[in-house]
């Protein structure tokens, strides 16, 4: 089989977990750099890129790719393979918020809250996540397409007036400042000291690990597992019937495949998904704050699936890793480009920026009058320029663009 | 055979997982032996740093940095050159019998005589139109700082750092501030916006770094909350109750509010109610948190309308405030208007309603204005903006920069006389400083009772459009963005009895 990649003989194996060789490979190459990435070895912290990522300004980035890519996963598992479009998961990641802070915060006067440990909080925020989204769709089975995206929409909306009004304020917290949201310590129960410290700096094996570090594993093992799942998802009877909506739900249901009862599937996977990395969004913060579960939010996950490639698994990964690594990134190259002198770097420097009436396009000056813009600027545009690209020249997304890639070195020297 | 092969995927992330926990149960968490940071004064401990910030801010100093004092009188750069040796980590805070140097630690070039200040800001989000403004202010008066010498031969390099307004970046900022690196600081003269500052406040106190907060919400001078936090100048919610005062003097007692939803909003709208109580006014139509920006204004204007109220107070931004001015008017309404500093931009003279502004609008805020209010600093500031940004539009947001300026050249001046450049030096000196504003607003002292520091004086502006010179740059002589002032430093009779709380509740 190790020569013959496409053969397959039965349908199991080619609705295996990873059907060659090269996926299990590169998926372990990957496995391990992600968990080596934080600390500072020989040889992988001399490749390009991964040698900086690890470093502790870049981790919090980092977290934050995974926690998009929590995100990302559910919505793909209800836009990609479903078929139904939602603005509202930034409504669902603050369902799940709000759960976690209620279970596992402190209460108090001001504020509801159990003290529960991280296994009950974290769960808890996914499953309450998921029953509001039970709830929702029945709306789904009615409505399709932009009136479903309009719905969604309305969730969204509706989400931040409940933060605000007293009752919400009791679970949701101020609306300028919200409520400390639990650390990621393991307890058993509500032990003074956590069986696992994840929230301050400390040694785990042979390694100093920092709380950065620490949070960022917590994450990366959530992700790696929350991911796992939604791949296998994809290989079962309920992801068949999900894929099957999708492409047309009248002719799923000829087939025999029960719309009511995907769809619902569908919402409350994608919800449990959006809960905990809503969950995991304010843990990063250590701050839940209702207004950031805005429309925007939800803007972004579209985003991420439609620069990843919606309806795959390895999508939203990557396109968690660009929505969000692709301003650090220019923000980090104009730094080091303004730092340069002479050579090439000194001349790309003079081409490209430029500090007031001479040429270049990224301005360095804080305000900008002239028709040059800001690195920050460009930003906001790049992202919306991406979006318009992506969805004219490569709907498939990124992995859209490793397909085509991989297509033509396989039949390299015979591809056109 | 599916089936094997699905157990052994799980197995191996049990296996994966399990791992990961006994990694994580065999270290032992301490957190004192992992603090790298040797030539820090400030104990690791943050329980035990906590207990000792009491006692430095009553004895001032330390035991062993009492005689430093002498040094610090001299001031001259001469023994401070030879400083350059100590950058590295000698482990001076060890040794007392040193003579009496500059400690530093991380945020502070010592061989380049360099201390970084962190500028947490919004230069792409929300606000970004009104704080890059604010932010390029800010750095022309390190720029003028510098050039005219420094702080007792120390040049302020300003690292400033885009947060989109989004909380995760502006974390992301802090830490990469708050670290070790190349672009770390002693202290933040900026951070922007009030939930991205109550998501740094308690890092702040971990960290011991002081940072002064573009945000006037009256939760920053309860220690319980902003211990590190020092806010400058009034609150909102102390604005509105100078401003309600006036106004219920001025035009009588029948008051109409209307106000964002949120902290904002509230802030006012509680302020111009805790007036209300004290002055035994007339709430006639209570619009607090329905006026929603970019929606359908007519409820509260109908509201404000029907309430036949003596005038309205606002805690809005300026669209709506326009929106809301402009639809009364139409209505029939007559009354006076008024509302928190940021309802009111002088571009709004530009509009349908600049005759109805100018007829009824009295601004209120907290620093005397560019062409109105005399002041030392004032000069300063716009001799400096024309040297150095003689393009800049005539703005009065530079003010806040130039008191941001002010107040942190100040915390670094006492640092260096303390003779600690350490983030906790930096931060017992925020604390032992009497700000002067020279003359553009209030002196602020942060040290004491909530009660006793908070800044109660706001000042009161009559909107006049003759005066009004759109277009101007900070280099034309003349410019007045339509103000004319009544009354400032103003302080009522209802903000002077007010004991302090946080207007703002859960």
């Amino acid at each position: 089989m190790l020569g013959r990649p496409n053969l397959y003989t039965a349908y199991r194996q080619e609705t295996q977990f990873m059907p060659t060789w090269t996926q299990k490979s590169v998926f372990w190459v990957f496995m391990a750099l992600l968990f080596l990435l934080p600390f500072d070895l020989p040889i992988i912290s001399h490749l390009p890129i991964v040698r900086f990522l690890g470093d502790a300004e870049w981790l919090r980035p980092m977290a934050k790719v995974l926690v998009f890519a929590v995100a990302a996963l559910g919505l793909n598992l209800l836009s990609g393979v479903a078929g139904q479009v939602s603005l509202g998961h930034a409504f669902f990641m603050g369902v799940g918020a709000c759960a976690g802070v209620f279970l596992g915060g402190e209460g108090g006067e001001a504020f509801l809250g159990h003290g529960l440990p991280i296994w009950i909080w974290l769960p808890g925020a996914g499953v309450t996540a998921a029953l509001v989204g039970v709830m929702v769709s029945p709306v789904a089975v009615r409505l399709r397409g932009l009136y479903l995206a309009i719905v969604t929409l309305g969730l969204v909306f509706l989400g931040i007036h409940f933060g605000n009004t007293s009752w919400g304020r009791r679970i949701a917290g101020t609306p300028g400042e919200g409520r400390p949201f639990p650390s990621l310590d393991i307890r058993l129960w509500k032990e003074e000291k956590p069986l696992v410290d994840v929230s301050s700096d400390g040694h785990w094996l042979w390694f100093d690990v920092t709380e950065g570090q620490k949070r960022y594993f917590a994450f990366l093992v959530i992700t790696v597992l929350l991911a796992v799942l939604a791949k296998n998802l994809l290989r079962t009877r309920t992801g068949r019937a999900m894929q099957a909506i999708r492409d047309r739900d009248i002719a799923a249901e000829v087939m025999g495949v029960a719309e009511f009862r995907y769809k619902v599937i569908a919402f409350s996977v994608s919800s449990f998904y959006a809960g905990i990395a809503g969950a995991l969004f304010a843990a990063l913060s250590n701050r839940l704050l209702a207004f950031e579960f805005n429309l925007f939010l939800s803007v972004s996950f579209i985003a991420v699936l439609l620069i990843g490639g919606a309806g795959t698994t390895a999508g939203p990964l990557i396109g968690a890793f660009f929505v969000v690594m692709v301003p650090e990134f220019v923000e980090a190259w104009t730094q080091w480009l303004e730092q340069a002198e002479g050579g090439i770097t000194g001349a790309l420097s003079g081409l490209i920026l430029t500090s007031g009436d001479d040429f270049g396009v990224i301005n360095t000056a804080i305000q900008t009058p002239g028709w040059t813009l800001s690195v920050y600027d460009w930003n906001v545009v790049l992202f919306g320029a991406l979006i318009v690209v992506f969805l004219i020249a490569e709907p498939l997304g990124i992995f859209g663009i490793w397909v085509r890639v991989r297509n033509y070195w396989k039949r390299w020297p015979f591809s056109y | 055979m599916k089936l094997n092969r699905r157990t052994t995927v799980m197995r191996i992330v049990a296996v994966l997982c399990a791992l990961a926990f006994v990694a994580a149960a065999c270290g032992d968490d301490d957190d004192g032996d992992t603090d790298a940071a040797p030539t820090t004064a400030a104990p690791a401990d943050p329980a035990a740093d906590s207990g000792d910030d009491g006692d430095m801010a009553d004895d001032g100093d330390d035991g062993d940095m009492a005689d430093d004092g002498d040094m610090a009188d001299d001031g001259d750069d001469g023994d401070m050159a030879d400083d350059g040796d100590m950058a590295d980590d000698g482990g001076m805070a060890d040794d007392s019998d040193m003579p009496a140097e500059i400690l530093t630690d991380v945020g502070v070039d010592v061989e380049n005589k360099v201390i970084r200040v962190g500028v947490n800001t919004d230069l792409s989000g929300a606000f970004a139109p009104l704080t890059t403004k604010i932010t390029d202010g800010h750095t022309a008066y390190w720029e003028a700082l510098n050039a005219r010498g420094g702080i007792h031969g120390w040049t302020v390099e300003p690292v400033v750092l885009d947060s989109g307004y989004e909380v995760p970046r502006h974390l992301e900022n802090y830490e990469i501030m708050a670290g070790s690196g190349d672009q770390s600081v002693v202290m933040f003269s900026t951070s922007t916006g009030s939930p991205h500052t109550a998501a740094i406040a308690e890092m702040l106190v971990e960290d011991d770094m002081a940072a002064i907060p573009l945000s006037w919400s009256s939760n920053w001078p309860d220690p319980e909350f902003g211990k590190n936090v020092f806010e400058v100048q009034a609150n909102y919610c102390i604005e509105a109750m100078n401003g309600a005062t006036y106004m219920s003097e001025t035009y009588g007692d029948k008051v109409a509010i209307a106000t964002f939803p949120g902290e904002y909003g509230e802030d006012g709208a509680e302020g111009v109610k805790v007036a209300a109580e004290a002055l035994g006014l007339d709430i006639v139509y209570d619009g607090q948190g329905l006026a929603v920006r970019d929606t359908d204004l007519t409820p509260v204007i109908t509201g404000i309308v029907d309430s036949g109220a003596d005038w309205v107070w606002l805690t809005t931004n300026p669209p709506t405030a326009a929106q809301l001015m402009g639809g009364a008017a139409q209505a029939g309404f007559r009354g006076q208007w008024s509302g928190n500093s940021p309802s009111w931009n002088p571009a709004l003279l530009l509009t349908g309603v600049a005759e109805i502004a100018d007829a009824s609008y009295t601004h209120s805020t907290y620093t005397v204005l560019w062409g109105v209010g005399e002041a030392e600093g004032m000069g300063e500031m716009i001799d400096t903006m024309r040297e150095f940004r003689p393009d800049a539009p005539f703005d009065d947001v530079y003010i806040i920069s130039w008191i941001e300026g002010y107040i942190a050249t100040q915390i670094l001046e006492q640092a260096i006389n303390n003779g600690d450049l350490t983030r906790a030096g930096v931060l017992r000196a925020a604390g032992e400083i009497t700000a002067d504003l020279k003359g553009l607003a209030p002196n602020q002292t942060w040290s004491g009772d909530p009660d006793d520091i908070i800044v109660r004086e706001t000042y009161l502006y009559d909107v006049d459009l003759s005066l009004y010179t759109p277009g101007v740059t900070v280099s034309e002589e003349g410019g007045n963005n339509g103000y004319r002032l009544i009354k400032g430093p103003y302080v009522s009779d209802t903000a002077r009895d007010w004991a302090y709380e946080r207007c703002v509740k859960g």
